[in-house]
Parts: C-alpha cells; sequence; structure tokens
C-alpha cells in the first residue's frame, strides 16, 4: 500500500501440484528456511519435500497418554481402595486388572487431546490474520492454485524471486506486511 | 530444546520402571505364595471333582512322567504352531492387501503370496497331529460318557470330525493362497486388470472364511489341548500374535531383499509402514490377551480360571509376566519412535526378539499340558523349531526363486514406486 511497508514476503503462484512439488525441493535445496507451501489439498510427501523434520506433536501425545494412564490408575486406588473402600465382586480393593480398562481409555482420551492441543500449539493456532490475506490471488489457494512464500525474514530472501522465476511460477507478487 | 534426548531418557527411565515393577511382582508373589496357593488349590480341586463326578479320575494336575514320543509331539506342535502363525499371517497380509485395494504393499506382495503359499506344506507337516492325536490331546483317550466337560463337545471333539476339519481347512488355505498367486504370476505376462478384480473377489469372501477357520484350527489344533477350556476370542488371540510375528518377519525378508532382488522397488516409506503395522499388532495383542485374561479374572468361572490357573504354577507364573513385559512392554516402548522403527540396528535384534516371544506364546500355550510345575525344555525345542523352520525357509526360498520378486506389472504398482517418494535433499535438479 503505501511506500514505507515493509515486505512480509514474496508469493509465487504454480498452476499444478506437480510444478509446486518440483518448486518446493528447488527452495529446499536452495536452504530457505523461512517459507511455506499453501495447497488446497494435501499432497504426498510435500513434507520432505520440504525438508520438514518428523512433528514434535509426538511427543505432546506421549506425555498425554502417559498421564491418563497414572490418572486412571491413580483415581481407581484413591476411589476405591484409599478414600472408600468398597469391595466389588470379592475382588481386592484395588488392583491393576479391574483399573486397566480405565486406564487404557484415559490413556487415549488424553492422548487425542494432547495430539489437538499439541497440533494448535506447534502451529501457533488459532490465528486471526496472516498478510497473505492481503493478495488477492491467494484467495484460490483454497479452490485451484498452489503458492510457496518466502519470507522477507529469510537471509536469502534476496535471491528468492530468481529462484521462483527459474523453478516455474506462473505469476508472482510482493506482499506487504 | 533437546526435547529428543530428553524423550530418549524418559524411554530407558520407563523401561527401568517395567524391570523394577517385573521384580516387585514376583516377590509380591513370593509373599502371597501360601494363601495364593491354597486358592488355587481350591479351584484346581474343583475343576478335578468336576472330573472325577464325570468318572475321568486324575486330570492334568497328576500327570504321568511324559513319554519320549509326548515330549517330541509336545515341542513339535509348540515349533509348528509358530510356523502356522507365519504362514497364516502372510495369507492375511495378502488378503488385507486387496480388500483394502493397496498401493504401498505391492511391492511386498509376492513375499506375503510365497509365504501364504506354504500352507499346502503346513498341511503334510499337520499329519504328526492328525495320526498320532492320541498321545498328544487328552480328550481322545477318555469315553465322552465319562466326562461332562468332553460329552457336550463331542460333536467337535472326536476323531473324525478332527481328521475331516483339519484336512478340509488345510484344502480350504491351500485354495486360496495358491489362487492368489497364481493370479498375480499370470498378470506379471499380460498386466490385466482381471486378475487384480479376481483376487479382489477372492479376498472378499476369504476374510470371513478365514477369520472362522482359523479360528477352528487353532481350537482344535491347540486350544483341545486342555478341552474343558472356554473361550471364544481364543481363535483372534492367536490370530494377533500370528501377525505380529508375520509383519517381523516380513519386515527381515524385505529389508534383506531390498539389498538384493527388491533393490529398486523398496522405499523408507514401505519399511516405515511394515513397522507401523507391526507396532499396531504389538498393541492389538496385548489388547486381545489382556481382554481374554481379564474377562475370565472377572467372571471367576472355574471352566474358565482353570486354565490361567494351571499356568500360575510354578515358573510358569514368571513365563506369563515374561509374555506381558516381553511381548508387550518393551516393543511397544521400542517401537513408539519413528526412527526406531527404520532403523536396522534396533529392529534386526526386534524380529529375533518378536520370534522368541511368539514361541514362548505358543510353549505357554501349549506345554503346561505336559509339564505342570514349570517351564521346561528340552533339546527337542530347538529340534523341532530348527527342522519346521528350515523345512518351510527351504520351500519359501525355492518357490520365491521360481517366478518375479514382486507383482511386475501390477496396476498400482506405478503408484507405489512414485507416490509416497521424495528426493533426498541436494537431488532436486536430477528429480523429474
Amino acid at each position: 500500500m503505501s511506500a514505507t511497508a515493509k515486505p512480509y514476503g514474496i508469493l509465487a503462484r504454480f498452476d499444478t501440484a506437480a510444478d509446486i512439488f518440483e518448486a518446493a525441493l528447488r527452495v529446499r535445496d536452495a536452504g530457505y528456511r523461512k517459507w511455506d507451501v499453501y495447497t488446497p489439498f494435501p499432497i504426498h510427501g510435500m513434507d520432505e519435500a520440504m525438508g520438514l523434520r518428523t512433528s514434535k506433536v509426538g511427543y505432546f501425545t506421549f506425555c498425554g497418554g502417559l498421564t491418563g494412564f497414572s490418572f486412571g490408575m491413580w483415581m481407581i486406588w484413591f476411589m476405591n481402595k484409599f478414600d472408600y473402600g468398597l469391595v466389588v465382586g470379592g475382588k481386592p480393593l484395588f488392583t491393576p486388572l479391574f483399573a486397566f480398562p480405565v486406564s487404557y481409555e484415559l490413556t487415549i482420551l488424553l492422548s487425542a487431546f494432547a495430539t489437538l492441543g499439541g497440533m494448535l500449539f506447534v502451529n501457533r493456532l488459532p490465528k486471526l490474520y496472516n498478510p497473505l490475506f492481503r493478495s488477492e490471488t491467494f484467495k484460490r489457494a483454497s479452490n485451484d492454485r498452489f503458492f510457496i512464500c518466502i519470507e522477507a525474514a529469510d537471509p536469502k530472501f534476496a535471491e528468492a524471486r530468481t529462484l521462483l522465476e527459474a523453478a516455474g511460477a506462473s505469476a508472482i507478487e510482493l506482499v506487504e506486511d | 530444546m533437546n526435547l529428543s534426548l530428553f524423550f530418549k531418557r524418559m524411554f530407558a527411565l520407563l523401561a527401568c520402571a517395567g524391570v523394577v515393577s517385573f521384580g516387585t511382582l514376583r516377590l509380591a508373589a513370593a509373599e502371597h505364595a501360601e494363601p495364593a496357593a491354597a486358592a488355587h488349590a481350591g479351584e484346581t480341586t474343583a475343576v478335578e471333582h468336576m472330573e472325577a463326578a464325570g468318572g475321568h479320575a486324575g486330570g492334568h494336575a497328576e500327570a504321568p512322567e511324559p513319554t519320549f514320543v509326548q515330549q517330541f509331539l509336545y515341542s513339535y506342535l509348540t515349533a509348528y504352531m509358530f510356523c502356522l502363525s507365519i504362514v497364516m499371517g502372510a495369507l492375511f497380509l495378502v488378503i488385507l492387501h486387496h480388500l483394502f485395494d493397496a498401493s504401498w504393499s505391492v511391492p511386498i506382495r509376492r513375499v506375503n503370496e510365497q509365504l501364504a503359499c506354504l500352507a499346502p506344506v503346513m498341511g503334510v507337516l499337520a499329519l504328526p497331529m492328525l495320526i498320532l492325536g492320541p498321545d498328544i490331546y487328552p480328550w481322545m483317550s477318555i469315553d465322552p460318557a465319562t466326562d461332562h466337560a468332553l460329552n457336550v463337545k463331542k460333536i467337535l471333539f472326536n476323531r473324525p470330525a478332527f481328521t475331516v476339519l483339519l484336512v478340509g481347512i488345510f484344502a480350504l488355505w491351500s485354495f486360496m493362497a495358491l489362487r492368489f498367486r497364481k493370479w498375480s504370476v499370470a498378470q506379471d505376462k499380460d498386466g490385466a486388470a482381471i486378475w487384480t478384480r479376481k483376487a479382489r473377489v477372492q479376498a472378499a469372501w476369504g476374510i470371513y472364511v478365514f477369520a472362522f477357520s482359523l479360528t477352528l484350527a487353532v481350537f482344535l489344533l491347540m486350544k483341545s489341548l486342555m478341552h474343558q477350556f472356554f473361550s471364544t476370542m481364543y481363535g483372534v488371540y492367536y490370530f494377533a500374535g500370528s501377525v505380529w510375528t508375520t509383519l517381523a518377519t516380513v519386515y527381515g525378508i524385505i529389508r534383506w531383499l531390498s539389498t538384493r532382488e527388491l533393490k529398486r522397488v523398496i522405499f523408507p516409506n514401505t519399511i516405515h509402514y511394515i513397522g507401523t503395522l507391526f507396532f499396531a499388532f504389538t498393541v492389538f495383542y496385548a489388547y486381545i490377551h489382556f481382554s481374554q485374561y481379564f474377562l475370565i479374572w472377572n467372571a471367576a468361572l472355574p471352566e474358565e480360571t482353570f486354565w490361567y490357573v494351571k499356568r500360575e504354577a510354578g515358573t510358569w507364573w514368571d513365563v506369563g509376566l515374561l509374555i506381558l513385559f516381553g511381548h508387550f512392554f518393551v516393543p511397544f516402548v521400542i517401537l513408539l519412535r519413528i526412527d526406531t522403527k527404520m532403523n536396522i540396528l534396533v529392529m534386526g535384534p526386534m524380529i529375533a526378539w518378536a520370534w522368541l516371544m511368539h514361541y514362548t506364546d505358543m510353549t505357554f500355550n501349549v506345554m503346561p499340558v505336559l509339564y505342570p510345575k514349570g517351564l521346561h525344555v528340552t533339546l527337542l525345542d530347538p529340534i523341532c523349531w530348527g527342522g519346521l523352520s528350515a523345512i518351510l525357509a527351504y520351500v519359501f526360498w525355492k518357490n520365491f526363486k521360481s517366478a518375479a520378486p514382486f507383482p511386475l506389472k501390477d496396476p498400482r504398482l506405478k503408484e507405489a514406486l512414485t507416490h509416497h517418494e521424495v528426493p533426498a535433499p541436494g537431488t532436486a535438479a536430477a528429480h523429474h
């Protein structure tokens, strides 16, 4: 908009999934760090094509599961043996055996919660605004076009336009912050 | 920052916790040994009483010294059930592949087909059980009129039914496995989709036939060793352990062949998927075996509990714990991470461990009938296991060499080869 606005990044449009896949490989191999790919649908292998490492979400899942399991065991021990001992069916007041199904379900439940929460946290979601929304053509990212955005914060930003052109972008524009 | 190291330490800690709780449980068992033994004795007496009321006194608790033939046959049966696991697991993987119209498993399908085609060999190897049955299965020497438990099950547990059903089941398995392979090999020549279509139709009815026939076969071959026992999930319990062992085996075969015959068609993703399935069945097995144990424990009916009570006697208790930790807990913790599933230095020993654990599981099912006092390993065990494995490995390899190492013209092959694969960093220019 105004001349003082600093650029957010450079946005390149691609027409096919194959094109953007090739382009992602090139951007990855050129050593860019601060960039992302926007596609209307998931593209198999894009994680590796972008050089992304294994997601950290698994660690959240693991902690959630461990919490759920321990909590289930503790809860049943506390309620059935410690706080208010109750004999059911002639079984011991507490044994991991009958606490297991509940702990197991809680493992899964809290794993699922932690996975969802962890995914949102790692992705820094929810995010109410993104400078890319300024771009008219970017709207087609949810329909039939594929985009790569290299952010201005990347140290190699200066050569970004040349690279994206060489990679076969059908349109390139500068997006302001 | 170094989250990965932190979690590696967490895993190590968990493994230590497992070992410690193992020891604690053992101690707890020792402390309560006396009342527990009394309780068990009470239950055993109830079962023996039931048997005695039917006129069959004696039972298994005071089994006479086993003869050499019996020792051999029990070792043979244990090894046989181990090997049958891998063959049936492979048949299941072929059926699964066609049911889901999978693409990733096309390059490994020929190996599964060839493993499944060992079914006729397993049929021949079942002859000792068919001919020398009375030396293995106590019910074959009991008059149903004198044993209530046998009397109500005699429609299944009689020698003609035993023989006819097992022959029929092996014929059915062989029929299915050989047809899968025949169509797959036929497709190598013309690449016609009709072969895939035929296999898919067979997979659709085959999955039902597989489930019922495997359950029936396991009831006859292994569960009938203690014919008083009830467990409708015994078949799926054997199935879960079987597919687990098969996946370990297939993982090993594929890793090895990926440096040879399958060099150009096996990618990291293929390995990862087999590892993931292996992990899934680690959990599934634990789920099923726990469910069987838990339901029996919870209901506390003597007709069912005696089976586990006998497996808590003497060192069988420790074998049970070994299965709990070795068959489930340790593999579960090790296989959680993606990188361990891909690492042959971890997975190599893991495969050997899975074989050992499944063999232990089979021992846990078969041997307490012959050795009620505790685990009893003889030289016959490794001899039978080695002999059967050698025969099957030889036939497998001979068959494998006689056809193409993977389905050459499967319509989904191209998808399997290009679909998920991404060139390594620094090689983008070479990729088209």
